[in-house]
């Protein structure tokens, strides 16, 4: 299916790109008009979709020849996309203090990921206390080395 | 030449204060750990580092990136060799004999050995790079639009072609690089292409944040998604290096050495093919062909003195023609750019110094790296049992400073995590990274070039194919498109065997 993909986006592409304002009213050279690479490159995503669909209708199959390998857990996915979209799109920069959203996010991913290793050996608490202290080490490092010795403004 | 003596001396000795020395010790360190942690990449590395030198002088500021740059790509043989886990991707090869050398107990030799393979290549390295630079600058000069339109094709075709298992994968990520490049103001009208009105996107993508999410909360995702027990370390034997292994391969060394020193001129290629390939060349040629895979250390010597050789070759481009050799040096080549240091043909006539201040700076870093792989030997492998499931959420944590800090914007956040999500999915498909990135970086050249070609030719695409320089680019372009075409890599394969059976009756009795 990725082979749809691509060619459908390089379709948007030197759709994008041929609908772009030429810039005619303001006379210029008609080979500096903006859209012209943008819709080069879209022809060539086309044109490389097309062989990869090719080849992978040739391998028998549009799903063979591209399939993904992987060994990953879904759960754990999905909790490293939650915490980490949840710090950085839902907690940096609305208003909460940078240092108090990183020992948030550090603290409770530590937990989360540490989580069945502890409950299978029964140190949850140790393990809450530890992912604790890393993420007020963190909280406080970044801010002091960042911000302090660095002179970088922190979001 | 002498010239050239003069300015490497007054660069070295520019360096050679002592408070320079603290960050070259610092910088080389700081290196060596995020090189010897897996899923810490020395493009990673290089990245948030850029970051914390944003208020430093340019001179120092890019000293402390390159040190950093070179420590990543020799620490990363550390897991390799102790976890047969690679620290960085450069870092595969020397996983094969490295970690059967530690399960025999080796481990410490096959960290010497992988010190002074380090060392000696980045020595190789930096010899071409103080001669090849200024020649390749010179010769640059004599290019024009419609060589570096195709000096960046090339490029993308030629790292695509190289970095992954599927050339068709890494050309098609490496054309989306080049869109990439296209979205915000363009550079010759200022007209907003892609950007649906939106006033960030009008600004187009910026390298660090987008590199920073493809390298660095790709691998974030990548390691959480994962299981990964408490690294097991078994006993370190003595870690000096012997002379005698590098006087025994000393051909193994110099090849290895030249190999990698080519790959890092090839743009994008990097230090992963600069390995694999020495590797390769020093198993078919080498007497003991059987102990490869077994503990051999010439195969680790070769394998790390390849990736090493790789690092100064990768700045000869980036100095000489603004193209980088290799992701890590993608990044450097922006914080060029971001402290004021504008490389490319022009650099020989307007900044000469700067190309010798990037040697020193090499060699500097060759010295951190010696020193702290014989001293630290034994901390990095605590350093190397931390739980990754502690390191990563400081890696993003660092991942988002890292983006926001350039330019304050929280859009360069976003575009991170963007960057980063597609990065994650594109890996797990086997979309290789280095040619996506590479593309990002020749997007602005390849633009710029193709539509000034056009002015100047009124239309007319011959100057493009029939210029010296041109022709050769475009020819060699061509042709490692079509040595993926079965029929015509056949074709070409048969023509020695044939010219040989053409030979023999006439050489014959």
């Amino acid at each position: 299916m990725w082979s749809i993909g691509w060619i459908v986006a390089g379709a948007a592409v030197v759709y994008g790109a041929w609908t772009m304002d030429r810039l005619e009213n303001m006379h210029i050279n008609p080979y500096t008009a903006p859209g012209l690479v943008p819709g080069v490159l879209g022809l060539g995503l086309i044109v490389l979709g097309a062989f990869l669909m090719l080849r992978a209708v040739r391998a028998g199959g549009l799903q063979n020849s591209e399939g993904a390998h992987s060994t990953l857990a879904a759960g754990r996915l999905a909790a490293a996309v939650i915490l980490c979209l949840g710090y950085a799109a839902g907690l940096v920069g609305r208003g909460l203090p940078f240092w108090l959203s990183t020992f948030v996010f550090v603290t409770a991913t530590i937990m989360v990921f540490q989580w069945p290793e502890r409950r299978a050996r029964g140190t949850i608490a140790r393990g809450a206390v530890l992912a604790a202290v890393c993420g007020a080490g963190t909280a406080a490092a970044v801010t002091i080395v960042f911000q302090e010795i660095f002179l970088v403004r922190l979001p | 030449m002498l010239d050239g003596l003069a300015l490497f001396g007054r660069s070295l000795l520019n360096f050679g204060d002592p408070l320079t020395l603290i960050y070259v010790a610092i910088a080389s360190l700081l290196g060596l750990v995020i090189g010897a942690l897996p899923g810490l990449t020395a493009t990673m590395g290089v990245a948030l580092l850029t970051t914390l030198t944003l208020k430093m002088s340019s001179e120092v500021a890019l000293l402390v990136l390159v040190c950093a740059y070179v420590g990543a790509i020799y620490g990363g043989s550390r897991s390799a060799i102790l976890l047969n886990i690679p620290g960085t991707p450069a870092n595969a090869a020397a996983c094969l004999d490295g970690n059967a050398l530690a399960r025999q107990g080796l481990a410490g030799r096959a960290m010497g050995v992988s010190t002074t393979g380090s060392v000696m290549g980045t020595l190789i390295g930096i010899f071409f790079l103080a001669a090849f630079t200024p020649v390749l600058g010179e010769f640059a000069l004599k290019f024009g639009a419609y060589e570096f339109f195709w000096l960046a094709l090339f490029g993308v075709v030629v790292s695509g072609n190289l970095t992954g298992d599927d050339p068709l994968k890494g050309w098609l990520v490496g054309f989306l690089g080049l869109f990439v490049a296209c979205v915000g103001q363009d550079a010759i009208h200022a007209y907003e292409r892609f950007a649906f009105g939106n006033r960030d996107l009008a600004g187009g993508f910026q390298l660090i944040p987008a590199l920073v999410g493809a390298f660095g909360f790709a691998e974030v995702l990548s390691v959480l998604s994962e299981r990964s027990a408490r690294p097991e370390i078994r006993s370190v034997d003595s870690y000096f290096p012997r002379p005698r292994d590098v006087l025994k391969y000393w051909r193994t060394v110099i090849r290895s050495g030249l190999i990698g020193t080519f790959m890092g001129i090839v743009p994008g290629v990097g230090e992963d093919v600069a390995s694999w390939s020495s590797y390769a060349a020093a198993r078919r040629s080498s007497k003991e062909r059987e102990k490869f895979g077994k503990g051999s250390v010439e195969g680790l010597m070769a394998a790390e003195t390849g990736d090493n050789a790789c690092v100064p070759g990768a700045m000869i481009p980036v100095l000489a023609l603004a193209v980088p050799g290799s992701a890590p040096a993608a990044v450097l080549m922006a914080a060029m750019i971001i402290h004021g240091v504008q490389p490319g043909p022009m650099i020989m006539v307007q900044n000469p110094q700067f190309v010798f201040d990037v040697v020193a700076m090499m060699l500097y870093a060759t010295l951190g790296i010696f020193v702290f792989g014989l001293l630290l030997v034994r901390p990095l492998i605590k350093v190397l049992q931390v739980p990754r499931d502690i390191i990563m959420p400081i890696v993003f944590v660092l991942c988002v400073i890292g983006s926001f800090a350039i330019a304050q914007r929280l859009f360069d956040i976003w575009t991170m995590l963007g960057f980063g999500l597609a990065g994650f999915v594109l890996r797990r498909f086997n979309y290789p990274m280095a040619p996506f990135v590479l593309g990002i970086v020749l997007g602005d050249l390849l633009d710029k070039n193709l539509r000034r070609g056009l002015v100047l030719s009124d239309g007319d695409l011959t100057p493009f194919f029939l210029r010296p320089i041109s022709a050769v680019l475009w020819g060699i372009t061509l042709l490692v498109i079509l040595m993926n075409v079965p029929a015509f890599s056949r074709a070409v394969s048969a023509v020695p065997a044939a010219i040989r059976a053409r030979l023999r009756p006439e050489t014959g009795p």
